[in-house]
């Protein structure tokens, strides 16, 4: 079964109020063309209940892109294609591994797909 | 039709989920204070030499030696993964009626695009895939029934978490399986009461004529004797039900023997069960406050009291519900002894917009709007940033240990999952 939202449907944000100038009575220009700003909770999360956040510690994935203190991402509802980014357990220990295109499904178990890396910049 | 989803070990499920170096491991969480264990995985429970229900402080070294890994209870990480598992049921049925924190009944009555079996093994497998949390689903026409076969799952092997009731046949099968003890809410007497009279299995319970269940074990008797032969009659509650009494008690870190101390721990759980007295709009017409020794404790005299003072008009205001604790707990103050313990509990809980006022007071003498504020305050920036002054500031002489917490993964940002790599 694939979904793109899982929970309860939300009522949007009240962003569309049709600001009205207290001073004049004239409507703003941007009335009709105002939209919600933007969410990232909405932008980089498809599943929320099935997304987690780590933290790596160490430089040893920097082949992944991944430095000491990046967050990643991690949607455990995703079924990893080859290639994919994906966090997994084996001998039980986190391993970050690029997904394989043919896989000996006994030598690992998925813990989760990572979908996005928030490096910190400053 | 009725599914049960019930959560394996689910404390300490929760832990795992983050710690794979403890898949397959035995694994307890302690209760508050670190006192005992409330919840041990599979295999903890196998190892039967060790008395899993004593006090901790008698266990602890056996527990080590065994390399059983314990955690003290990290209810924001339960309450949080617990909300995740719910929200994911939702999306199998318009119907999901939380249990508990790690239970839910969900009806899937109308379900023909898929059988049964199948759509059983799809709640399971999206549950544990998205959440990392194992779980059981049993299915059947009743509560009683789903309950019974969310049971079988976990117990028989051969169903492997999934176990559908469907046919008179199976649950013939069920019931002749069960002991009277796996019948949800078959209590200890009337096992006992059952078991004079030759009744051993859920099968032979069901045989009984009803006149005498009736008439022996009550409505409720009636109740379950017709849920388990496939007549519905427990309905389903989508909306929480509100609380009948809120009461918390906790240890203290260490034990406490001047009274300005308790006072502050007192005061300090009245503002949490406040709180939630607030959060479900009722009022407290009652208030118990009670003190308590270490009974484990050879060295230390022994004391415990309690008492309850009428509230003149019932109320959910912090600072009153503190005033009259505070009283009561001068009450049943005895110096001298070394306290364990203070607990307080809520009850006559009425609807806050029936309370009604006396010749001397109106029930809108107080401002509902301080404690408006007052819970917005708390809720944005952290439990207990405002409150009572009688709180203090001096928590850590009595807060409780909880020495062994693992991190709140899911909530703080400070606390990930950190992924440690050379």
């Amino acid at each position: 079964m694939e979904y793109l939202e899982t929970g309860k449907i939300k009522n949007q944000a009240p962003n569309h109020k049709a600001s009205v100038s207290t001073q004049t009575g004239f409507p703003s220009p941007a009335t009709h063309y105002l939209e919600p700003s933007i969410d990232l909770n909405k932008e980089l999360i498809r599943h929320k209940d099935a997304t987690f956040y780590v933290r790596v510690s160490g430089d040893g994935w920097a082949d992944f892109s991944m430095l000491h203190k990046d967050v990643l991402i991690i949607d455990k509802a995703l079924t990893p294609k080859a290639g994919n980014l994906v966090l997994i357990v084996q001998q039980g220990a986190f391993k970050v591994i690029r997904f394989p295109a043919t896989r000996s499904s006994a030598s690992f178990t998925v813990w989760g797909t990572i979908t996005y890396i928030i490096h910190y910049t400053l | 039709m009725i599914a049960m989803v019930d959560c394996n070990s689910f404390y300490a499920s929760c832990e795992q989920v983050f710690r794979p170096d403890l898949w397959g491991k035995p694994v307890v969480v302690l209760s508050n204070n670190d006192g005992c264990i409330i919840a041990a995985n599979k295999e903890a429970k196998a190892m039967t030499h060790i008395a899993m229900f004593e006090p901790m402080f008698k266990i602890k070294a056996q527990l080590i030696k065994n390399k059983v890994t314990f955690f003290s209870s990290n209810y924001t990480l339960y309450g949080e993964m617990s909300q995740r598992v719910m929200n994911i049921l939702e999306t199998f049925s318009p119907n999901v009626e939380v249990y508990s924190i790690d239970e839910a009944f969900i009806d899937v009555t109308g379900i023909v695009h898929t059988s049964l079996k199948q759509y059983a093994t799809l709640i399971k497998d999206t549950i544990v895939t998205h959440t990392g949390v194992p779980v059981g689903v049993g299915i059947a026409p009743t509560k009683v029934l789903a309950k019974l076969a969310n049971k079988i799952s976990k117990k028989v092997e051969k169903f492997n978490y999934v176990c559908v009731i469907d046919t008179d046949e199976k649950r013939i099968k069920a019931l002749k399986w069960a002991q009277t003890k796996d019948v949800w809410g078959l209590g200890k007497k009337h096992q006992a009461r059952l078991k004079n009279i030759g009744v051993f299995t859920a099968y032979e319970f069901t045989q009984l004529p009803l006149a005498w269940v009736r008439k022996e074990m009550t409505v409720v008797g009636e109740r379950l004797w017709r849920e388990l032969r496939g007549e519905s009659c427990i309905e389903f509650q989508t909306m929480p039900k509100s609380k009948k009494a809120i009461g918390t008690s906790k240890s203290f870190g260490k034990k406490l023997e001047d009274l300005p101390r308790i006072e502050e721990a007192c005061a300090y759980y009245i503002s949490e069960v406040a709180e939630v007295l607030r959060a479900q709009k009722s009022c407290a017409t009652y208030i118990q406050v009670y003190v308590t020794t270490n009974r484990y404790s050879n060295a230390d005299k022994q004391y415990s009291n309690s008492c309850t003072i009428t509230i003149p008009v019932p109320t959910n205001n912090t600072f009153i519900l503190t005033q009259h604790a505070r009283k009561a707990l001068q009450r049943i103050y005895t110096p001298g002894y070394r306290y364990k313990k203070v607990g307080v509990n809520l009850t006559g809980l009425i609807p806050q917009q029936y309370v009604q006022g006396n010749l001397f007071q109106s029930p809108a003498l107080y401002d509902k709007r301080l404690m408006n504020v007052i819970d917005a305050l708390n809720h944005k920036f952290g439990k207990a940033t405002v409150g009572s002054a009688l709180v203090g500031t001096r928590v850590e002489q009595w807060e409780l240990v909880k020495k062994d917490r693992s991190n709140r993964y899911t909530t703080q940002w400070g606390e990930l999952l950190e992924l440690k790599n050379k």
